[in-house]
């Protein structure tokens, strides 16, 4: 499988401080890839490092064809008019198409003569998707496209993007804080912490490759690896990755998405990276 | 990417226009209204260097002044506001409103992006600077006749000949760069006005080394005949030749004058070249202009080039 973004050895460092370091992962191509963790990660630096914007100090960021961006705080020139703002992806483009993000504004009507400045911050949001729609990346990388929105706004844009990502090969690679944001679009998830990779893999084979297991706290842990435990009075509460314990006291289930990336954003130390799992590249 | 600048920037790119436009029209008034001034008063045979044309030529200097008041000050405002509204927002601006990450993660690279805008710009504040220069080269014979004023006044100077291009193109310069590093459009406003008049001051001060001054002896009078040199230093000369700043053991008597009055400076003067001393001025002659214009065109250039570097350099290494 072809990976339409691929992170090797990354570090970058703002001055003395390293926010990212050696982070190694791929996405494949056609996927919807979800990035989470917590505020001040390093995140948003990941992504302005695939687009460009943030030289690595070390290692190496490759995308394969044309990345699209559009920043968190979605940035338009809010002095031109929406057609304007048309004018100005369409000359600083090699691929445009003037005709679908024209089709997609009027779908969601959006006045191609009134101002930017003037409009909603769902619809700017929305002019924004649409410019880096209209450059026909092979990767589009939205960093929090969802904050600020209102819930029917979330929705909005989020079902739109879904929508392209359906109609034609295009890797999306979106970061939330919210998890809950991601459940229903992303089928690979990156979780990042504190500038390390704790997490690049297939979301299904994630959840299938992790348990949800609750016992007594003197149960034994042997047999399983653990990625992390809470206690909670006599009741201990895991996720385990692989087989679960081998006492039969423990409880096993499922995962939820959140219960996944929490057990792995409480212990730092653990990690489930294309190499353990098996899935990726 | 053409049509991103201008869109861009269209705003000052007209108003610039529209300011050079409104100063053809004002001098090209005055002038107009001087000429038939003179042709209403003058005397016969004039203008010219008879001396019952005195009287015409004051008039004019008279109407002149009232124009050169308008924009005494434009040496001074028209680079600063030059580098504050073209140079400054153009990398300023863009970090303010994050609007950086939006132009940057299109096709275009950003060192083309770049490119293109400080080049187009950089031609437009050129092409801005020159045209002053010479609407101010074709008005300003029609007031002086006779006496010119384009080297030794500081001020005419850096608006005729090719120095209005250079301090445009310099102030540009200085403003893209202090916007990249404020990332912010008003601090990096306020760098280039201070930093135009700092270089301005620097540069006048500089000027008396552009070359070696020439040296005249003079007897009789402290003041050089001719009104457009510059004047770098003077000293008095010993009848022995020696060159001394101060002669003390003239014998001389030296008072100090009163109020406005230079007479006992006069007497004393007087006094001195009766006894053989003579009057040492080093300056530059006004034929010395092109050298001068040229010298400090061509500082200004280097900088304007070094700083654009540095703005290059500066974008491209943390373009985020």
């Amino acid at each position: 499988m072809s990976s339409a973004l691929e992170v090797t050895g990354l570090g970058v460092r703002y001055r003395r401080t390293w926010v990212l370091r050696d982070c190694s992962l791929a996405v494949p191509a056609g996927r919807v890839a979800a990035l989470v963790g917590p505020n001040g990660a390093g995140k948003t630096t990941l992504m302005h490092t695939a687009v460009g914007l943030v030289r690595p100090a070390l290692g190496s960021v490759r995308v394969s064809g044309e990345a699209a961006f559009v920043a968190q705080d979605k940035p338009l020139y809010e002095s031109l008019t929406v057609a304007e703002m048309l004018a100005f992806g369409r000359r600083m483009n090699r691929r445009w198409d003037g005709d679908a993000a024209a089709a997609r504004l009027a779908g969601l009507s959006i006045p191609l003569r009134r101002k930017v400045g003037r409009l909603s911050g769902g619809q700017q949001a929305q002019v924004a998707v649409t410019l880096a729609l209209a450059s026909r990346p092979d990767l589009l990388v939205l960093d929090e496209p969802l904050a600020n929105l209102d819930p029917l706004a979330r929705h909005e844009v989020m079902r739109s993007i879904m929508a392209e990502v359906a109609e034609r090969r295009l890797t999306v690679l979106l970061s939330s804080h919210v998890v809950s944001d991601l459940e229903e679009t992303g089928d690979w998830l990156i979780v990042l912490n504190a500038g390390r990779l704790q997490v690049s893999g297939d979301i299904e084979e994630l959840l299938d490759g992790h348990l949800v297991v609750t016992g007594p706290d003197e149960a034994s842990t042997a047999g399983t690896q653990v990625v992390s435990a809470s206690r909670t009075g006599g009741q201990v509460g895991m996720l385990v990755r692989g087989a679960p314990p081998l006492d039969p006291r423990w409880q096993a289930r499922s995962p939820g998405l959140d219960e996944l990336v929490m057990g792995y954003l409480r212990s730092p130390e653990s990690a489930a990276l294309p190499k353990l799992t098996g899935v990726g590249a | 990417m053409i049509w991103v600048t201008w869109r861009q920037h269209r705003a000052q790119i007209l108003v610039t226009a529209a300011f050079l436009a409104l100063l053809g029209v004002l001098l090209l008034g005055s002038a107009v209204e001087a000429i038939r001034y003179v042709a209403g008063h003058a005397p016969p045979g004039c203008p010219g260097p008879a001396v019952a044309c005195g009287d015409l030529a004051a008039a004019l200097e008279r109407r002149y002044d009232a124009v050169y008041s308008v924009f005494g000050w434009m040496p001074l405002v028209a680079p600063a506001l030059i580098g504050a509204f073209w140079g400054a927002p153009l990398l300023g601006r863009e970090y303010e409103r994050g609007t950086h990450r939006l132009a940057w993660t299109q096709s275009v690279p950003v060192g083309r992006w770049l490119a293109v805008k400080l080049s187009v710009l950089g031609g437009a504040v050129v092409a801005g600077g020159l045209l002053l220069s010479l609407m101010v080269s074709l008005w300003r014979p029609v007031f002086r006749a006779g006496g010119d004023s384009t080297f030794g006044n500081i001020g005419v100077f850096n608006m005729v000949g090719v120095d209005p291009a250079a301090w445009w193109l310099y102030a540009f310069a200085l403003g893209t760069v202090a916007g990249s590093l404020f990332r912010r459009t008003l601090p990096a406003m306020a760098l280039v006005v201070a930093g135009v008049a700092v270089t301005m001051f620097t540069l006048f001060r500089l000027s008396h080394y552009y070359a070696e001054p020439a040296r005249t002896e003079l007897t009789g009078t402290v003041v050089l005949d001719d009104q457009d040199a510059r004047l770098v230093s003077a000293a008095w000369v010993e009848p022995s030749g020696r060159e001394v700043a101060d002669p003390s053991d003239s014998g001389c008597p030296r008072r100090v004058d009163a109020g406005q009055s230079s007479k006992n400076t006069e007497a004393w003067q007087a006094c001195l070249f009766g006894k053989g001393y003579r009057f040492a001025v080093y300056y530059h002659p006004p034929s010395r202009f092109w050298r001068f214009q040229w010298t400090e065109a061509g500082i200004l250039t280097l900088t304007s080039a070094a700083l654009g570097g540095l703005a290059v350099r500066r974008t491209l290494r943390r373009p985020g």
